[in-house]
């Protein structure tokens, strides 16, 4: 028994040690893993919000009074950024063709008198609105600012102090943001970030390393040795999963805690055991392609077949609220929508194994699910 | 050049690729299938945020506050939460994203005409999520704050409560939605969708078709023939270049008659571009495949270098113009960029050369670019 046990484990330790040294002989990828771990998720926790920010606003101020001077200044950042006048109705509506503005604002004549008098007015908001989500985000916070200048000025008219607001029965929404209170955008994306890269190389990595033996037809030696198809599966997405550690650990002790201040309210203990979880359990979706695939141009195809969708679609660019009904079904199917939401848990929120069962349970049973069909195939394809 | 080798290298590409049945049909599936799933699935409306209420007061007034939350489309009401840590242990779990905690005399100071005081708490984990949510928020908040003014007004001067509610709003915010009137976001998302997908797929067929003869050997073979470097590398691409102009056609295809985005543009300008923009595609791919030596590696630097930049620096989910210093840059030097603007330009705004000529002078430079460094990189006596 405990011979068998020696034999395996030196079997499993020469595997590994092959697939490390095969790895380590591309210098190419290894520079592009360190690249992706490191100078990929700073560029995206740096640059990217997914926020609407700073939209590039024209003004086209017909009035020039003291009322729309003081209304047009009300647009401030963060949600807005005043990027000039703009005379003519053709000069707004080419920036906007051009995409060089998304928002004008047009104020019309006798603005300042109208409004002084009590008579009703308006002003023109043009929303580019070929991103829909932003334009109507871009309008709901003009309407405030307008209507918020529009009651003011009421009350001032019918004769009420400065202090009149305090007075009125208006209700005041406190409103407290959790986990994230400045919405730091580059907590969010950085860590996004992090799991999709560790999630594509969990996804390619053993999915080439098996393919590959195929190709080059190294696979039949390893069938004809006492290897058991477990035995040559298991050190492979070991490995990488090694590997694909050692990359989150680079982004999170050289990029996202040193630099951008991303707080680790868990345990990083539980957070390292999980990502290894996640990546064996990844690993599993790369293995049933490649043992689909019978060279690596078809593993590469169907590898983004699986990624493209479970990037897009788990909720990491997206909010998952936003997702048909049938689609966030097969979004449960997805492992990175667990670790997702292990990972905020455990980093932004401090959450413990209690909180995190449901995740940890629906990840590791995907992960069971495809192992097993994996290993499956494998062997009958040997058979 | 010599057109005859060209087009042998072509036709010996090509049968490779017909004869791999499964490849070869993976490459017209897997553009359609990704832009079927992305378009029904890739909404980026923030509708049905889950919410709860907690409620201290129990009044008619604190009632009608809920109620504006539970009727709006932005939101779905999860239930009352008996106390504040109930709430938190359900925002913790991500079952709510949102609780209203009506603290007690709500109804009585808003009767007594005095300001009264809520708290909303956010899940923060997802800023932008969160800061929709704020949007919704404050303007289902100010609504019900107005009606309450409004009330109060007609009660202090007698006016009609309409008559009260037209003065205390003298502006009207006129909004136009230029492109889109009806602010569809699939309107928004489908060209778009072109943009990734032509990002995708074209430079992994052609990364993997030139690593693989270096992989397996084959590439001797040239080596030692008397192709030269520029005529092996156009024979190389031009069958990848046919499959993604097929693409070209069935993403177009796709949009206009399945999700029905207006094409407002001319077919005669959107495809030669849409074929320029390719050509930087396929040439991301060639340069990738001259750089790197195994197969493995050319599958993940294509995709990291193409997939995630094409969604976080094109345009697709943020606009260019809210990237921050360092993005803005990236952004410029991808080629997806540009060809958002003409993607979106064709169809949504129906603008053509003359709007357009800038970024597809750009997209021509940037593909002669690419050529240019792949034919250089690649070496008939390779060193190693």
């Amino acid at each position: 028994m405990n011979a068998d046990w020696q034999l395996a484990w030196r079997r499993f330790a020469v595997m590994l040690v092959k697939e490390l040294k095969q790895l380590g002989r591309d210098r190419v990828l290894l520079a592009f893993i360190v690249y992706a771990f490191s100078a990929d998720i700073f560029l995206a926790a740096s640059g990217v919000s997914l926020s609407l920010n700073h939209a590039a606003t024209l003004v086209q101020d017909m009035d020039h009074s003291p009322q729309s001077r003081e209304l047009l200044s009300r647009f401030q950042p963060p949600y807005f950024r005043m990027d000039g006048a703009v005379g003519q109705d053709a000069a707004a509506l080419a920036a906007l063709d051009q995409g060089r503005a998304m928002l004008v604002l047009s104020v019309p004549p006798q603005f300042g008198k109208q409004l002084a008098t009590g008579q009703p007015t308006s002003i023109a908001l043009q929303v580019d609105a070929t991103n829909s989500v932003l334009g109507f985000l871009a309008t709901s916070h003009a309407q405030q600012i307008v209507s918020q200048y529009g009651l003011e000025s009421a009350m001032q008219r019918l004769g009420a102090g400065a202090d009149a607001a305090r007075s009125l029965p208006q209700v005041q929404n406190d409103i407290r943001v959790w986990y994230n209170p400045n919405q730091e955008d580059s907590w969010f994306m950085g860590v996004a970030e992090m799991l999709n890269i560790a999630t594509v190389f969990a996804v390619l990595l053993p999915a080439a390393a098996m393919v590959r033996e195929k190709e080059r037809g190294t696979v039949e030696q390893l069938i004809v040795s006492p290897l058991s198809p477990f035995g040559i599966l298991f050190p492979k997405v070991v490995s990488m999963t090694g590997v694909i550690l050692c990359g989150v650990a680079l982004s999170l002790f050289l990029v996202l805690i040193p630099v951008f201040a991303i707080p680790v309210k868990g345990s990083l203990l539980l957070f390292f055991a999980l990502s290894g979880l996640y990546v064996f359990t990844t690993a599993g979706l790369g293995l049933f392609a490649a043992t689909i695939a019978r060279n690596l141009a078809q593993a590469g195809m169907l590898s983004i077949l699986i990624l493209a969708p479970m990037l897009f679609l788990s909720g990491a660019w997206t909010p998952p609220e936003a997702m048909p009904v049938w689609l966030r079904g097969l979004m449960y199917a997805s492992p990175l929508h667990y670790y997702l939401d292990i990972a905020f848990g455990v980093l932004l929120k401090g959450q413990g194994l209690a909180e995190l069962q449901p995740a940890i349970l629906g990840m590791g049973g995907i992960g069971v699910l495809v192992f097993a069909s994996g290993l499956l195939l494998f062997r009958k394809q040997f058979d | 050049m010599n057109l005859q080798r060209v087009l042998a290298i072509a036709g010996k590409e090509w049968r490779e690729i017909v004869r791999d049945r499964l490849f070869f049909s993976l490459a017209f599936v897997v553009p359609a299938l990704l832009m079927l799933l992305f378009g029904y699935g890739l909404s980026l409306d923030v509708e049905n945020i889950p919410f709860a209420v907690v409620d201290h007061d129990h009044s008619a007034a604190s009632r009608d506050y809920a109620y504006r939350f539970i009727d709006s489309r932005y939101f779905q009401f999860r239930g009352y939460a008996g106390d504040e840590r109930d709430a938190s242990r359900l925002i913790g779990s991500g079952q709510v994203r949102v609780v209203l905690v009506i603290p007690p005399q709500f109804g009585k100071s808003l009767a007594q005409g005095r300001p009264a005081a809520i708290q909303t708490l956010v899940d923060g984990s997802f800023p932008s999520r969160a800061m929709t949510t704020k949007g919704y928020v404050t303007a289902i908040n100010a609504a019900f704050s107005l009606a309450a003014v409004a009330q109060a007004v007609s009660q202090a001067t007698g006016l009609s409560q309409q008559d009260a509610l037209a003065q205390l709003t003298p502006i009207a915010l006129e909004s136009r939605y230029l492109y889109n009137q009806s602010v569809s976001s699939i309107w928004s998302l489908a060209p778009k969708l072109i943009m990734v997908i032509l990002m995708l797929s074209p430079p992994f067929l052609t990364a993997l078709g030139v690593v693989r003869e270096k992989e397996n050997g084959s590439i001797f073979n040239i080596y030692a023939s008397n192709v030269s470097r520029g005529e092996f590398l156009v024979g190389k691409l031009a069958p990848y270049v046919a499959i993604s102009s097929v693409n070209i056609l069935l993403l177009w295809l796709l949009a206009v008659l399945l999700y029905q985005v207006p094409f407002k543009g001319s077919l005669l300008f959107f495809l030669p571009a849409t074929l320029v923009y390719v050509l930087c595609t396929t040439g991301i791919g060639l340069l990738v495949s001259v750089l790197v030596r195994t197969q493995v590696a050319a599958m993940i630097v294509t995709m990291v270098v193409t997939m995630i930049p094409a969604v976080l620096y094109s345009g697709l989910i943020i606009p260019i113009v809210s990237l921050g210093a360092g993005a803005h840059v990236v952004a410029q030097l991808m080629p997806a960029m540009y060809y958002t603007d003409i993607v979106v330009g064709c169809f949504l705004k129906g603008v053509g050369l003359m709007s357009l000529w800038q970024p597809l002078a750009i997209l021509a430079g940037y593909a002669c670019l690419l050529f240019a460094i792949g034919y250089r990189l690649f070496s008939k006596r390779p060193s190693t």
